[in-house]
């Protein structure tokens, strides 16, 4: 059951991930279409990136005692800063647990 | 074609290689404490060692794979996991789709292998890229580094399991937003990428808060739809 579970689960994400990129699939992108897309990575990643920070444990924490909220508003500055994803990833981490040290 | 040329061919290709690889790196780090929990939390589901390290080596999804054991644990049945894993995997259709004129022009045994590897993070690396830039070496490289991160962090988190520390509570989901947060920055350059990073973030924060399942999608389709529209008007107005 769980190794059935384990191969059904493979199939749908695979599925997911390589229904688009088949030739076969009689799909034409537009212009609108492709126009939308442009803005697939920026809008998915921050819907991705936004709950986990903003609601840490289950409900809405905009405090300042947040750590994921300070620690993010710091990535933010610098990400934009340097560009550097490196960088931005270590320094806000080590940030983000200093700050949960301290304040948990 | 001569030797030298070929040979020329197979020094870039590692170049490209090992350029992704690069890339990827930084995500690859972030992700370790994740898959850490992934392969802990699978053996603690119940799930035996082989089990847990397939759910990595092929489910290869680590926000699915969670999900999963939480059922597993739970004994929710077959088709709920299968429901639930279409929701959380849903997004991996907006990534083929995005990605569909830089891949679909390949050949068979490279859509596979690019579709199979095609994770947040590969896109948050290749989605951004112009057709015409893409690299299916660097598409690898980066991709192939970034699974063997990942089921290499699953199998150390399989065997040191129960001596692991409470690794759920340590907060370790930081490093993946910080991750985010360092990519999708950089790309906000003009008025419509603002739009769709704003309209995204409060999107998904109050799909979150209402418990809306797909609430990551919809909130994705309505910030691309709207910052595309935002294009289109600033175009509209430029042209008068």
């Amino acid at each position: 059951m769980i190794w059935l579970a384990i191969i059904l689960m493979t199939l749908v994400v695979f599925t997911s991930r390589y229904l688009f990129l088949e030739p076969k699939l009689p799909l034409k992108l537009n212009r609108h279409a492709r126009g939308i897309l442009a803005y697939s990575s920026a809008a998915v990643l921050t819907a991705l990136w936004v709950p986990l920070v903003f609601i840490p444990e289950g409900e809405l924490n905009l405090k300042l005692s947040n750590p994921y909220l300070m620690a993010a508003l710091v990535a933010i500055v610098l990400a934009k800063a340097t560009k550097n994803v490196l960088l931005t990833t270590v320094l806000s981490m080590l940030l983000f647990f200093g700050l949960k040290q301290w304040l948990g | 074609m001569d030797l030298d040329s070929q040979n020329d061919l197979g020094a870039s290709r590692w170049r490209e290689l090992l350029k992704g690889a690069l890339a990827v790196t930084p995500l690859s780090i972030a992700v370790l404490p994740w898959g850490l929990l992934a392969g802990s939390f699978a053996l603690e589901s119940g799930l035996d060692v082989f089990q847990s390290q397939a759910m990595s080596a092929i489910v290869f999804a680590g926000s699915t794979q969670l999900v999963a054991c939480g059922l597993f644990k739970a004994g929710a049945s077959l088709s709920t996991m299968l429901l639930t894993t279409l929701f959380v995997t849903s997004r991996h259709l907006l990534y083929s789709l995005a990605m569909r004129p830089h891949i679909s022009k390949q050949p068979l045994r490279w859509r596979v292998l690019l579709g199979f590897l095609l994770t947040d993070e590969l896109f948050a690396l290749c989605g951004k890229q112009k057709p015409e830039q893409f690299n299916r070496w660097y598409a690898l490289g980066a991709g192939l580094w970034f699974y063997l991160c990942w089921n290499a962090a699953s199998l150390v988190g399989i065997v040191a399991g129960a001596q692991l520390p409470n690794l759920q509570e340590l907060g370790l989901d930081f490093a993946v937003a910080a991750t985010f947060i360092a990519l999708v920055i950089p790309q906000v350059k003009s008025l419509p990428v603002l739009a769709a990073v704003l309209i995204a973030g409060v999107a998904s924060l109050v799909f979150e808060l209402i418990e809306l399942s797909g609430g990551l999608i919809f909130a994705s389709l309505l910030a691309m739809v709207s910052a595309y529209l935002l294009e289109k008007a600033q175009q509209a107005g430029r042209g008068r």
